[in-house]
């Protein structure tokens, strides 16, 4: 009796000694992931930094600038190419304008195809 | 038997040593009661004896100095600390801080230190092997090798294999944008210490101070300042200086664009100028001073502007007032003469578009010489302005002011003010009438409001926009007139003192225009040193050719970047204070006839 006893009491030792021990083992690699993550967000950070500092300085105006007048066919913005967008026209209805003429002309009947209207017509899509 | 009872005697004592240490020993495991006194004293003594070698390793170890903690203390006073960002008001990067590794060494720790100089200048030839040697031979816990190597110099040091070389990170300040708005921005040393500009400014509010003892500043925890300047505007200003100041071979070249109504500095901008990366760059050469803030001019006849300002309101002169400049003006053996000479009765707008020296003078003189200093007082001009900017300068101020003083610095000779000081004047002349000391920080306008000081009435103020007005469409302003921007402007052309005697040939050249000039947001200013005139110009080196033209360049390239689309139409009653006295009429009547 007593000898069953204190076998289970060893292997209970046993037990709880291993099971303290891996979480013990867990902790400590937890600790360690959490210190390399931390690390690695640092150095993310910094690359982002880097990255950062890196695109200030290729858009920077200057360089911009120098790039768009080689690289670009454009002229610099003339104070009359700025429009307002409540100073732009109204969009126009729809006009076939060919047809118009054609029909004006009296051709509309010859070179009307089956799908097109005169107004606003468009060629069929094949 | 003398030998055995030699031997006998022999044995005695040592049998006698034997059974005393038996009998402690006896003592020592016996349980009796009686022997129990010695094996207490035994007892005490080991127990004694042990916490003394704990008592003297304590002391040991706190007399002794603990090399890596050492290590640390000195590595930390040594790293270039953490920078907030610098940012315009946009959010554009203008400062930042970058990681890089910086190579130590712990001389202590070399064992042939002649060797590891060797092998490190193989590695680092910029490193002066004789300053590296020294360094190594000094008792110092920890020196630098190198800031700020390579990733490639790194591994190479790395495979040296040194003992008591080592890496640290450090924190490398970095300018993105080079020389842009250099003056401004300001720059740091090797420690990361600011040193000029807004990086001075920084530390001097002591929040970012990176070496506060012990107490090593998280990066993440800082955040970033935001400054007053548009880094777009910037680049138009300076990109209109550098063409303009090749263009006229000026000297010298400084603009700025001021906010009137908040007093902020949208662009600022001084020629020649340096790069922050290359700290080296600024203190080779004295003339790449920030010209804006430092430099003292005489401004010429953008003066007037404050001196008609001053004769408007103090009463003295109302817009219809006829001052008569038919003669020179003598004072004393003085002679005051006009550089556009007109011989008839001006009024006062006409005294302004004509730029008129002996009408400026004579109003100034309808004032006086001591109001005129009080005015002048008032409006900054005679102390030192300060800004966030470390850098400034003192107004060079007559020592003895008596009129002939008040005649000449009526109309911008004999008051040497920094540029942006005057600027600051205009703006309160055009703002409605409030000074308020330009800031590089962002401030909205009630904040403004709440520094500011009122110096001339609405009224004068409303005088003063229809004067530039005037002068954009029918005056020496006209380069600057950009169509569909109702602008007002100023020339200034000052004569260079050349051996004590005004020079005519060499020039400080500045102009101002507000935009737009019913209700100004923004002040420009260019100024040229000695521009050359040119011969399409009919080699005329006067303001308006030069400093004139790039303002109006400016107002077009800035104005549309900062939300103004040109107008179609101007405000019908731009001026309605002077419009319900009957004064100034339309400003822009010359022009549309």
């Amino acid at each position: 009796m007593w000898r069953i006893l204190h076998v289970c009491a060893i292997v209970a030792l046993i037990a709880s000694a291993a099971y303290v021990y891996s979480v013990k083992y867990q902790t400590i690699y937890a600790d360690e992931q959490l210190v390399k993550t931390r690390h690695q967000i640092d150095k993310e950070r910094d690359a982002i930094n880097l990255l950062r500092a890196e695109y200030a300085h290729l858009v920077r105006p200057d360089r911009l600038q120098e790039l768009a007048d080689k690289q670009l066919d454009m002229q610099p913005l003339a104070l009359a190419q700025i429009v307002k967008a409540d100073d732009l026209p109204d969009r126009q209805p729809k006009v076939d304008s060919i047809g118009r003429k054609l029909e004006s002309l009296g051709l509309i009947a010859e070179s009307a195809s089956p799908s097109a209207g005169v107004v606003g017509g468009t060629p069929p899509v094949r | 038997m003398a030998a055995p009872s030699l031997e006998a005697a022999e044995v005695g004592p040592a049998k006698r040593r034997w059974a005393r240490a038996r009998a402690a020993l006896g003592a020592l495991f016996s349980s009796r009661l009686d022997k129990s006194g010695g094996r207490i004293r035994l007892i005490a003594f080991v127990m004694f004896a042990a916490y003394a070698a704990v008592a003297g390793k304590l002391v040991d170890l706190g007399l002794a100095h603990d090399p890596p903690q050492m290590l640390k203390l000195d590595a930390d006073q040594a790293v270039s600390g953490a920078r907030p960002d610098l940012l315009d008001r946009n959010g554009a990067i203008l400062a930042t801080d970058v990681k890089t590794m910086s190579v130590f060494a712990e001389p202590r720790r070399i064992i042939d230190k002649d060797e590891a100089v060797e092998l490190i200048t193989a590695v680092l030839p910029d490193v002066d092997a004789k300053e590296l040697r020294e360094r190594l031979g000094s008792k110092k816990g920890f020196v630098w090798v190198k800031r700020q190597v390579t990733p490639k110099e790194q591994q190479e040091i790395f495979h040296l294999g040194l003992p008591g070389v080592g890496f640290l990170p450090e924190n490398k300040r970095v300018y993105p944008n080079g020389p842009l708005a250099a003056h401004v921005i300001g720059f740091v040393d090797k420690d990361n210490v600011g040193i000029a500009g807004m990086e001075k400014y920084l530390d001097q509010q002591s929040l970012t101070d990176p070496h506060v003892a012990g107490f090593v500043v998280d990066p993440a925890a800082l955040k970033p300042v935001r400054l007053s300047l548009d880094l777009d505007a910037t680049h138009a200003l300076r990109d209109e200086l550098v063409a303009g100041m090749a263009r006229f071979k000026a000297k010298a070249a400084a603009g700025a664009i001021l906010e009137v109504n908040t007093g902020e500095v949208i662009a600022l901008e001084s020629l020649p100028d340096f790069d922050p990366n290359d700290p080296a760059d600024f203190n080779k050469d004295p003339t790449r001073i920030n010209r804006m803030n430092v430099g003292v001019y005489e401004m010429g006849s953008t003066f007037k502007a404050l001196s008609i300002a001053m004769a408007l309101d103090a009463g003295k002169v109302t817009l219809n007032s006829r001052i008569d400049a038919r003669e020179s003006l003598r004072y004393g053996h003085f002679t005051i003469h006009d550089f556009h000479a007109t011989h008839r009765v001006l009024t006062v707008p006409e005294v302004f578009t004509h730029s008129s020296n002996i009408g400026t003078a004579r109003m100034a003189l309808m004032v006086g010489v001591e109001a005129h200093q009080a005015f002048l007082k008032k409006m900054g001009e005679l102390d030192r302005m300060r800004t966030e900017l470390p850098e400034s300068a003192e107004p060079l101020v007559p020592k003895r002011w008596g009129e002939l003083n008040t005649m000449t610095i009526a109309f911008g000779q004999g008051l040497n003010v920094a540029p942006l000081q005057a600027m600051m004047a205009v703006a309160a002349l055009v703002n409605g009438g409030e000074l308020m000391t330009p800031t590089f920080l962002p401030r909205d306008e009630a904040a403004a409001l709440a520094v500011s000081h009122r110096v001339v009435s609405a009224q004068t103020s409303e005088s003063m926009r229809y004067l530039m007005r005037s002068n954009a469409t029918h005056g020496s302003a006209g380069l600057a007139n950009v169509p569909g921007y109702y602008v007002g402007g100023k020339t200034g052309t000052a004569d260079k003192i050349v051996n004590g005697h005004y020079s005519q040939d060499k020039v400080l050249t500045t102009f101002m225009a507000i935009a737009p000039a019913d209700k100004p947001k923004y002040l420009y200013m260019a100024m040229y040193d000695e521009p050359q005139g040119l011969p399409e110009d009919g080699g005329y080196h006067t303001a308006a050719w030069n400093a004139g033209r790039t303002v109006g360049r400016l107002i077009e390239r800035v104005e549309p970047l900062e939300g103004a689309p040109p107008a179609d139409h101007f405000p019908d009653q731009p001026f309605p204070l002077l419009a319900r006295l009957g004064l100034g009429g339309d400003a822009d009547r010359m022009g549309k006839e």
